[in-house]
């Protein structure tokens, strides 16, 4: 099992209003990260990236932070 | 193959899926210009759409202004206005496929919201219970730091006869 911030906190679904959360796998410029730094599975991944779009279009994440 | 026959199965398949039922999320932002009394009332008017449709509430996050990450643009009246806050809030219920559409359709003329997005979820509660430490760390160091010193002030009654002792040995230096 993979070794990160899902599953050590036991978190099966990511939620858009989750902000703090979704911080954590975005860089500084408001990016997502990559598979290789957030080390999560790809299903993971998925979720969490469709997670972060979904808290942009509704303006809790930036788009680019300068 | 007539066109009729081509658009016979598709329409079957939406006759199905009309029917059912699927846990959905609607997430909003009501512009920040709306007073205070009135919000309750527009959040009505969405659960009314939803419950005109068959639709079972699951969970309900009420609408509190909110500072938005980036400004958004509105049309009023032809003209754009720029809101950099909003009330979010959000509902979380169980409906057909039409309702959602619906809910949709209503929302888009609707002046009063500035944003909404509606889709399909879990109907166990998706927000984490993880809180991210550091900011409660920070206060603990701050704390640590500033006890000491006040126990440093206090354990300092020197009597006079210590006092004149310590300045004649600096005179005498």
């Amino acid at each position: 099992m993979a070794n990160n911030i899902l599953t050590q906190n036991d978190i099966r679904h990511v939620d858009y209003k989750d902000i703090d959360l979704l911080k954590q796998f975005v860089n500084p410029h408001g990016r997502i990260m990559s598979r290789s730094k957030s080390n999560l599975t790809a299903k993971q991944q998925r979720e969490v990236e469709r997670a972060i779009k979904r808290a942009r279009f509704m303006g809790l994440l930036p788009y680019i932070q300068k | 193959m007539t066109a009729e026959e081509a658009n016979a199965p598709a329409a079957a398949e939406s006759a199905e899926t009309d029917d059912v039922v699927r846990v959905y999320e609607i997430g909003y932002h009501i512009i920040p210009t709306v007073k205070d009394e009135d919000i309750e009332n527009i959040v009505g008017g969405v659960r009314a759409v939803i419950e005109k449709h068959g639709g079972n509430f699951i969970a309900e996050g009420a609408p509190a202004l909110t500072r938005l990450a980036y400004p958004m643009q509105v049309l009023t009246d032809g003209k754009k206005e720029e809101h950099d806050r909003g009330y979010f809030g959000w509902i979380k219920f169980e409906a057909k496929v039409s309702a959602a559409e619906a809910l949709e359709d209503t929302l888009r003329g609707d002046a009063n919201f500035l944003r909404f997005i509606v889709f399909r979820t879990a109907r166990e509660d998706t927000r984490s219970k993880m809180r991210p430490p550091t900011l409660r760390e920070v206060k603990r160091t701050d704390t640590i730091k500033s006890s000491p010193r006040r126990a440093e002030e206090s354990s300092a009654p020197v009597s006079e006869e210590d006092l004149e002792k310590a300045l004649q040995d600096l005179t005498a230096e």
